[in-house]
C-alpha cells in the first residue's frame, strides 16, 4: 500500500520532506537538498560540530531509523538522503555505514526521516532533573561485608574452601545457612589464596554470599536505578554509609521508538525483535550509566554489589525482557505484582557478578514501581493528613490518602508536560524558556531561559530554542491571570497587543520574538497548545476528584508535587490553572524524583522493601474509564480552573470572577 | 398548526439552544414543538441537528473544545429524548443503519459517543456496542442489523493494530459494508493502510464521511 509522503508536493520547486529528530522529539517540514544539520538548526535541535561543517571533525554523527512510522504517516529510509561520499566515509567503520550512520553536516535531505542523535553528538545537554534529595535514611542494606581469617587446608585438614570460610562465618558472626552465587564459586579458591586466607565476604540477606574478596575491604556499593519513560537516572550509593557518591542519566534510549509508553508497546507487537530491540537499549543504557557513575565515583563496576529498579510498569517488563503486549491492553494486568530479585548477570548488566538487582512491586497496571517508589520516599500511610501524591510525568500517577486508606490511579496525561504536542514544546535544556511572567494591564512579557540567569529583558543574547514543561504550565497561567486566556480555554482575540496574533491555524500568543531565539521564529503558545494543557491536566484534575469521591473526602490537606520537573514548577502556577483541587499554597509540596528517591531508600534499608511489597498490595487502584461518568468529570477538568468547583484557597492567585 | 413563521422560530431556537449548550431551553422548546403540532422530525434535523452542524464548525475553528462538544450533546440528547418516541418513518434523506463501537482492549469512548450523538442527531439508527467489543462482535451485530456501516474507533496505538483484522473479518462475511475508523492514534494514512473505506479526523465530520461511503457504495453496486 502507497504511503502518502507528508508535504510532498509533485511539479513545485521547492520541495519539503518531513524531518524528525530523536530523543528530542523536534520535527517538521524541511526544504529538499537541506543537510541534516541545517533542519537541527532550524528545528532546534543541538549536535556538535567544531569545524564549520567540512567533515574535518566528525562529532555531528546522527544515525538513521529506517521504517514505517504510522504515528507521523512516513517511511524513513538511508536512501532519502543524498549519497555518502568520500569525506564522509572515512568518518565510519563498514558496519556503522550500514546501521545508517552520517554526518549530520554532510548529508542532505531527499525525503522523510527520522534521525537518532546519539549521546556523544547531542551539543547541551539535557539538565539532569532527577537529582537526588536529601533524606534521612535508616541504614539497613541487603547486603553486608564481613572479614574473616582462616587456617589454611593442610594435609591433616584438607577441608573444603568453601565449608571452611561457611565454618569461619559461623562461628565468628553466626552466619549459619548460607549459599553461595556461581560465578563466586568458580574464583574462590583463587581469591582465597589471593588473600592468604583472609579474605572480606559480601553476604546478600543474610542468606547468600555473592562476593569474596581477597584482605580487608570496608567499601560496598550499590546503584538505585529510576527508568522512567523519557530520563534513565542512576544513583551510586555508598553501603556503609548511605551518601550518594555519584549520579548519572541519560534519556531513555528507547525514546526511538515511541515518547510515550503505548507507542513503545505496539512498537514490540509489531515487530518480531521490538521486545528484543527495546530491551538490548535499556540494558546497555543502564550499563553505560553504571560506568559512567562507578568512573565518577573512581571505583570499579564490579564493586557494586546491589542494585535497586523502580519504574512504570512498561519499563518494568520490558527491562525484565517480559512482553509488555498484556499491559497495552485492556483489563492492563501486569504479569506480576510482587517485588523481584533477579541476578544482574542474568539480565545482562555488567556490575559484580553475583550481585541481586531488586525490582520494587508494581501496583496496577498503570500504576508502577515508580509509583511505589515513591510511596515509601513520601509515606502517606503513616500521616493523619489527607495527601494527594502526583507524579508528574509521561504516565500521571496519583496517590490519594493517609494512614486510613489509599487509593491510586493512573491519568495517562501524555507527555505534554514534557513538551511534546506544543508547537514550540521541547525537553530541559539549555535554550528552554523556562519561567514566564505576563504583566496584566500591558500584556508584556519576561521569561527565563535554561542556561542563562536573567530575565530575557536584561540579556543582550537570549537565545531561547523552545519552552519546556514548566514554562508551559507558567504560560498558561499567567496568560489566564492577565485576561489573554479565557477560563474555557479560548485565547482572547479582543486584545489590543500585537502578541496577539489570528493565523491559518487559529489564534496564537508570543512569548519570545524570533530575534530573542536561535530559531529564527517567535516562539508562541497557539490555541492548540492551550487546549493540549487543558487536556493533559484536565485528566490529573478529573484522577483526583474521582478518588476524593471515592475515599468520600472533601477537602486536601497536602499536596504534593513529584516527577523530575516536579521540583521546578512553579506551585502557584500548578493551582492557578487547576492542576488539583483546591489545597492552601503552604501545603503544597515539590519533591523532585520521589521514585527515584523510594529506589535509593530500597537500596540501603531492606525493611523498606518488605513495606513497598505490603503497600503495593495495600494501596487500592481506581480505574477511571469505569467511572460512570468520567466523560463529565473529565469535561468539567478541562476549564482554567474548572467548570464548576471552589476554590476559596485561591483567591489572591485567580480573577475576581473567578473564584466562586 | 403553527405557522411557518413560528416553525422557523421554533426550530432556530432549538439550534441556538444547542449551540448554547441550554438544556433547559432545548427541552422546554422541544416541547414546544410537539404542543404547537411542528413535525418532530423536521425539528430534529433542522433544529437539532442543524445546532449540532454549528458546533461542528465552532470546534473546526477551534472555538469550541471537548467540554463543550459534552455539554451540546447533554443539550442534544434532551431534545432527542422528547422528540424522538413521535417521529414517523421517512424516505428520501440519505441516513441508514451504522454499527459503532471501540475496539477490543480499548476502553476509552468519548470520542466514539460523541460520534455516536453526530449520527443520533443526523436521524441514523445506531449499535452501539460499547467498548472493548470483541472483533467478532462486529461481525455477528453487522449481519444481525445489516447496518450500511461499521464504525470503529481505537484511542491507543496498541489497541489499533487490531483493526486490519477486524476489517478482514468483516469483509469476508460482507464485502458490501462500509468500514470507517478514528480515534486518536489513526490518521488518513493509517485508515487506507489497514483498508478503511473511510475515515473521519474528529466526530463533526463523521457523518459527512459516512453519507459519501454510502452512496460510493452504492455507485459501485450500481456496476
Amino acid at each position: 500500500m502507497e504511503i502518502e509522503r507528508h508535504g510532498a508536493m509533485p511539479e513545485v520547486d521547492n520541495r519539503k520532506f518531513f524531518v524528525i529528530f530523536q530523543p528530542s522529539g523536534r520535527r517538521g517540514h524541511i526544504e529538499e537538498g537541506k543537510t541534516i544539520k541545517e533542519a537541527s538548526r532550524k528545528l532546534g535541535v543541538d549536535i556538535e560540530g567544531i569545524c564549520g561543517e567540512q567533515a574535518t571533525c566528525g562529532k555531528c554523527k546522527i544515525k538513521i531509523e529506517e521504517g514505517v512510522f504510522e504515528k507521523y504517516g512516513i517511511e524513513s529510509r538511508m536512501g532519502h538522503l543524498s549519497p555518502i561520499g568520500e569525506a564522509e566515509r572515512k568518518f565510519f567503520k563498514a558496519q556503522e555505514q550500514r546501521d545508517g550512520y552520517r554526518l549530520a553536516c554532510q548529508a542532505s535531505i531527499r525525503g522523510d526521516i527520522v534521525v537518532f542523535v546519539p549521546e556523544e553528538s547531542r551539543a547541551g545537554n539535557q539538565i539532569v532533573r532527577k537529582a537526588a534529595t536529601e533524606r534521612a535514611i535508616e541504614l539497613k542494606p541487603a547486603v553486608r561485608k564481613y572479614y574473616v581469617e582462616m587456617l589454611p587446608a593442610t594435609l591433616d585438614d584438607p577441608l573444603g574452601d568453601w565449608e571452611r570460610l561457611q565454618a569461619e562465618l559461623n562461628k565468628k558472626f553466626g552466619l549459619g545457612e548460607l549459599t553461595i552465587d556461581y560465578q563466586v564459586v568458580r574464583e574462590l579458591q583463587k581469591t582465597i589464596r589471593q588473600g592468604d586466607w583472609q579474605v572480606t565476604v559480601s553476604v546478600w540477606m543474610n542468606r547468600e554470599v555473592i562476593k569474596v574478596e581477597p584482605g580487608f575491604i570496608v567499601k560496598g556499593y550499590g546503584l538505585a536505578v529510576d527508568i522512567g519513560t523519557t530520563t534513565v537516572v542512576g544513583y551510586l550509593c555508598d553501603l556503609d554509609s548511605g551518601e550518594v557518591v555519584a549520579t548519572d542519566s541519560m534519556m531513555n534510549p528507547q525514546v526511538v521508538h515511541g515518547e510515550d509508553v503505548m507507542s513503545r508497546v505496539s512498537y514490540t507487537m509489531s515487530n518480531e525483535d521490538g521486545l528484543e530491540q527495546v530491551n538490548q537499549e535499556i540494558i546497555g543504557g543502564l550499563n553505560q550509566i553504571a560506568g559512567r557513575a562507578a568512573a565518577q565515583a573512581r571505583i570499579k563496576r564490579r564493586d557494586i554489589v546491589d542494585m535497586t529498579m523502580v519504574g512504570n510498569t512498561c519499563m518494568h517488563h520490558i527491562f525484565l525482557n517480559i512482553t509488555p503486549k498484556y499491559i497495552g491492553r485492556s483489563p492492563f494486568a501486569p504479569s506480576l505484582h510482587h517485588s523481584l530479585d533477579i541476578k544482574a548477570c542474568d539480565l545482562g548488566l555488567k556490575i559484580s557478578p553475583g550481585a541481586y538487582v531488586h525490582v520494587l512491586p508494581i501496583e496496577a497496571g498503570f500504576v508502577g514501581a515508580d509509583n511505589v517508589g515513591v510511596l515509601i520516599a513520601e509515606e502517606p500511610y503513616h500521616q493523619d493528613e489527607m495527601a494527594l501524591v502526583i507524579d508528574i510525568g509521561t504516565d500521571g500517577e496519583l496517590v490519594l490518602g493517609n494512614r486510613e486508606k489509599l487509593v491510586s490511579a493512573s491519568c495517562a496525561t501524555g507527555p505534554a508536560f514534557e513538551g511534546a504536542h506544543i508547537k514550540y514544546g521541547m525537553r530541559a535544556a539549555p535554550g528552554a524558556i523556562e519561567k514566564i511572567e505576563i504583566e496584566p494591564s500591558t500584556k508584556e512579557v519576561r521569561f527565563k531561559v535554561i542556561g542563562k540567569t536573567d530575565w530575557n529583558t536584561d540579556l543582550e543574547a537570549v537565545e531561547a530554542k523552545g519552552i519546556c514543561g514548566s514554562g508551559i504550565i507558567d504560560a498558561v497561567a499567567q496568560m489566564f491571570r492577565a485576561g489573554i486566556l479565557q477560563r474555557n480555554g479560548r485565547l482572547n482575540t479582543d486584545l489590543e497587543t500585537p502578541r496577539l496574533r489570528i493565523t491559518d491555524e487559529g489564534p496564537e500568543f508570543v512569548i519570545a520574538w524570533a530575534d530573542e531565539t536561535t530559531i529564527g521564529q517567535d516562539i508562541v503558545v497557539c490555541q492548540d497548545d492551550i487546549r493540549s494543557v487543558q487536556l493533559a491536566k484536565g485528566a490529573l484534575y478529573a484522577g483526583a476528584k474521582i478518588m476524593m469521591r471515592r475515599l468520600g473526602v472533601a477537602n486536601l490537606d497536602k499536596v504534593i508535587l513529584a516527577g523530575a520537573f516536579g521540583s521546578y514548577i512553579d506551585k502557584e502556577s500548578a493551582a492557578a490553572i487547576g492542576l488539583f483541587p483546591d489545597c492552601a499554597l503552604e501545603n503544597v509540596y515539590a519533591v523532585g524524583n520521589a521514585a527515584g528517591d523510594g529506589a535509593r531508600i530500597a537500596l540501603l534499608n531492606v525493611g523498606k522493601r518488605r513495606e513497598a511489597d505490603k503497600m503495593a498490595r495495600q494501596v487500592e487502584y481506581v480505574e477511571l474509564t469505569v467511572e460512570p461518568d468520567f466523560d463529565k468529570v473529565f469535561s468539567q477538568a478541562m476549564w482554567f480552573p474548572h467548570m464548576k468547583d471552589a476554590f476559596p484557597h485561591l483567591k489572591s492567585l485567580l480573577p475576581e470572577q473567578v473564584v466562586q | 398548526m403553527a405557522s411557518e413563521e413560528r416553525t422557523q422560530e421554533l426550530l432556530k431556537g432549538l439550534a441556538d439552544a444547542v449551540v448554547a449548550f441550554d438544556e433547559e431551553k432545548v427541552a422546554e422548546l422541544s416541547q414546544a414543538v410537539l404542543e404547537e403540532g411542528v413535525d418532530a422530525y423536521e425539528a430534529v434535523i433542522n433544529g437539532l441537528a442543524a445546532g449540532m452542524v454549528e458546533v461542528g464548525a465552532l470546534y473546526d475553528k477551534k472555538v469550541y473544545f471537548v467540554p463543550e462538544l459534552l455539554l451540546c450533546a447533554d443539550a442534544l440528547y434532551a431534545g432527542l429524548d422528547i422528540l424522538r418516541p413521535h417521529i414517523e418513518s421517512q424516505e428520501g434523506a440519505v441516513k441508514g443503519q451504522v454499527v459503532i463501537g471501540t475496539v477490543e482492549g480499548d476502553v476509552h469512548d468519548i470520542g466514539k459517543n460523541l460520534v455516536k450523538m453526530m449520527f443520533d442527531a443526523a436521524g441514523w439508527t445506531v449499535h452501539d456496542l460499547g467498548r472493548d467489543v470483541k472483533l467478532e462482535r462486529f461481525v455477528e451485530e453487522q449481519l444481525k442489523t445489516d447496518s450500511d456501516i461499521v464504525a470503529i474507533s481505537a484511542l491507543m496505538s496498541t489497541s489499533m493494530l487490531a483493526i486490519p483484522k477486524v476489517i478482514e473479518m468483516i469483509r469476508a462475511r460482507n464485502p458490501n459494508v462500509a468500514i470507517m475508523v478514528g480515534g486518536a492514534p489513526i490518521t488518513e494514512d493509517v485508515a487506507k493502510l489497514y483498508g478503511a473505506d473511510g475515515y473521519a479526523s474528529h466526530a463533526g465530520n463523521a457523518v459527512q464521511e459516512a453519507i459519501k461511503m454510502i452512496s460510493r457504495l452504492r455507485e459501485l453496486q450500481k456496476k
